[in-house]
């Protein structure tokens, strides 16, 4: 039986203990609690961290950027190869759960429940780990935050770059 | 303004389109060829052999898109345009890889570099790959025939300021440098190339070729992936695929394509996989073996004036200063060349996350960035990356060697000093660990000790080439030096996956120039035969 059976099957229905949202969970995270197929509650928790010096400082703002980017982060994985995708997926369900949480992170806290500073901790470890595993799953989950954040046009305005307008309405 | 698009055009007036994607039930197509794939090898061979007047039936597995669809935003390109949506990687995902995957494949989105294969390559293929006919000589009237033909010429204008410092910095060294030739007709200079040309300015065989093709009578076919070629003792008898589906996901229907002669175009990697997945003849074991990548470096530069390197022309300036500097199978050589800045690209390609990333993208308008691209596959150590095969498709499987890793240390060397000379105020090598440099006493002294390793050290490929060798001697190669198949009368091979080695150059000419050489001596075959 491979790893990730074990675990699903081991662990099913904990996702949203695992994940803490039953006892905290921002007001303004457009997400569906009993079916977070997106994993959007486990994103909301990563993007202040990943994002954090690019995120707008106006609160309503911010709110929007990060909503608009869990949309982006949905679109990306859905266009993802098969591949690429189940091993993403992977990724994500195991931070959902309590026993896939104590083997990436060590411990079983779950991702909602850290300060934003635990979770940088977090990252730091992942990115600079002997283990092969934890590096390429802090680099997917980076590639895939910051390139879906910098794919929205609304936040290009830090780095004055805007595409040409000759085309107009054409597109 | 609206812009003219040719394919919407033509496809009102009549050419033979069937986007697969729309079928119901599997159907079978005829035709005298049959070219798997529709990029720089496929889209010159269908031009060619339908000006001979046979029949040819294209087969892309991506979908034909145009410049009404070229919006010049990276999240529409990316998985339009490219395969597996820009995020290729290698297997241990050490290597990111673009490569194309729409009507024209790579030339749809490249950056329209286009260099005659350097004679040292050529000159090594005869001497130590059984390659025969294929000096500069015997190619200069090929690739002469396919600049004209798609308007290849020197850039006239002066670079934008991201290769104006390559420029600079080159001049301040006094290093070789060059000024590029491009295939654009009237382009704009707006430096979205990447994206798909929005006002078909780029002669990708997109604009090119294939149209003309069409013109003539060809049928295309996308969204439609070929899975397998059907064979029996010395011939191609079938070609099967599958339609995907409007996101290019399988579905249930079949094609099935029967040709006189089969040309397997699918791009390197693509190629490879197509022929081993189809069981083959390969009796010394070359698919997918030395699959070559140029993988490639990355320096950003902080200048105090805007770079914009956005803007204009990707790419109108190269350094060929350190390619063959160590002979072809010395020391790993570096081409040096610099890529457009977009926020996807150098959001993804940079390091770090929150407060630094964040402060490193609002110097995106100040940020200069060089690219080394390694010359892979002449090193005895540089065998480049095999082809395997998975349950659901590919995974290629890329040492970085030692050789390699000395050649990164020696480019992070020169584009440091390349940047400085050029005015940066700070550079930063694109590995983890390493900070902004602040001069080039300092880049010395950080970059000897730097730590270079797979996964710390950024490294892309836009470059992807061999996996199915070209040459006389079947132990070294599947097909000869004209890509005609060693064991399959009808059969050829015209795209990058043919190269023995990396070129130490962009490929695209390349490809255009032998397949125009290739493609007329089958078309004179076939047209004989058909009488």
């Amino acid at each position: 039986m491979k790893r990730r059976t074990f675990l699903t099957s081991a662990f099913v229905g904990t996702a949203s203990l695992a994940l803490g949202f039953s006892l905290y969970s921002p007001e303004f995270i457009a997400a569906n609690r009993s079916q977070d197929s997106q994993h959007r509650l486990l994103f909301s928790a990563l993007l202040p961290v990943f994002l954090d010096g690019a995120l707008p400082d106006v609160e309503t703002l911010r709110r929007a950027a990060q909503n608009r980017t869990l949309d982006a982060i949905a679109q990306t994985i859905a266009i993802l190869p098969e591949e690429g995708r189940a091993e993403l997926e992977q990724l994500l369900d195991m931070l959902e759960q309590r026993l896939g949480l104590l083997i990436l992170t060590g411990s079983m806290t779950p991702l909602m429940m850290r300060t934003p500073q635990e979770l940088a901790s977090l990252l730091e470890y992942w990115r600079n780990s002997f283990l092969d595993l934890m590096v390429t799953a802090y680099q997917g989950l980076r590639e895939l935050v910051i390139a879906s954040y910098y794919s929205c046009p609304e936040h290009w305005s830090r780095l004055n770059y805007e595409k040409p307008t000759f085309l107009g309405q054409q597109v | 303004m609206v812009i003219a698009d040719p394919i919407e055009e033509g496809l009102a007036s009549g050419w033979k389109h069937i986007d697969a994607s729309q079928l119901n039930q599997s159907q079978t197509l005829e035709a005298d060829v049959v070219i798997v794939g529709s990029g720089a090898g496929g889209g010159v061979a269908a031009e060619i052999l339908t000006d001979a007047g046979l029949t040819v039936i294209i087969v892309e597995g991506g979908p034909l898109k145009s410049s009404q669809s070229f919006n010049m935003e990276e999240r529409r390109a990316y998985p339009n345009l490219y395969h597996q949506a820009a995020a290729m990687k290698t297997k241990d995902k050490a290597i990111g890889i673009f490569q194309g995957r729409a009507v024209g494949g790579s030339t749809t989105v490249n950056w329209t570099t286009s260099i005659r294969t350097p004679k040292n390559a050529l000159d090594y293929w005869a001497k130590t790959k059984s390659v025969k006919g294929l000096s500069r000589d015997e190619l200069d009237p090929w690739f002469e025939k396919m600049e004209q033909r798609l308007n290849i010429t020197k850039w006239p204008f002066a670079p934008n300021r991201n290769n104006e410092a390559l420029k600079n910095g080159c001049e301040k060294l006094n290093w070789d440098f060059t000024v590029i030739k491009r295939n654009v007709k009237g382009c704009w200079n707006t430096g979205y190339c990447g994206m798909g040309c929005p006002v078909n300015a780029k002669q990708s065989m997109l604009v090119t070729t294939i149209p003309a093709a069409l013109e003539k009578g060809a049928t295309l076919v996308s969204r439609a992936k070929v899975v397998k070629l059907e064979h029996h003792k010395e011939k191609i008898f079938a070609a099967k695929a599958i339609a995907l589906d409007e996101n290019l996901k399988p579905t249930s229907v079949e094609l099935t394509f029967k040709a006189k002669h089969y040309i397997i175009a699918a791009g390197a990697i693509h190629t490879p996989t197509l022929l081993m997945r189809s069981g083959v003849t390969d009796p010394n074991q070359l698919l997918g073996k030395r699959t070559f990548l140029h993988p490639t470096l990355l320096s950003g530069a902080i200048f105090s004036d805007p770079i914009n390197a956005h803007s204009g022309a990707p790419q109108s300036i190269y350094s060929d200063e350190f390619v063959w500097r160590d002979g072809a199978d010395g020391q790993l050589g570096y081409k040096l060349e610099v890529p457009p800045v977009h926020p996807i690209l150098i959001g993804s390609k940079t390091l770090g996350y929150g407060k630094s990333h964040a402060e490193l993208m609002a110097n995106f308008n100040q940020l200069q960035v060089t690219i080394a691209l390694v010359r892979d596959g002449y090193h005895e150590q540089s065998l480049g990356g095999q082809v395997h095969l998975t349950d659901k498709g590919f995974t290629l499987d890329y040492p970085l060697t030692e050789a390699f890793w000395n050649a990164a240390r020696r480019a992070f060397y020169s584009m440091a000093e390349l940047q400085f000379a050029a005015g940066a105020k700070q550079v930063l090598p694109i590995s983890e660990g390493m900070p902004y440099l602040n001069n080039w006493a300092e880049a010395k002294t950080k970059i000897a000790t730097m730590e270079l390793a797979p996964l710390k050290t950024v490294v892309a490929s836009a470059h992807v080439m061999g996996g199915c060798p070209m040459g006389q001697d079947h132990q070294l190669s599947m097909v000869d030096s004209h890509g005609q198949s060693h064991y399959y009368e009808n059969m050829s091979v015209m795209d990058g996956s043919i190269f023995p080695t990396s070129l130490g150059a962009n490929p695209q000419l390349s490809i255009y120039g032998m397949t125009a050489r290739n493609a007329t001596r089958l078309a004179e075959r076939l047209s004989a035969a058909k009488g």
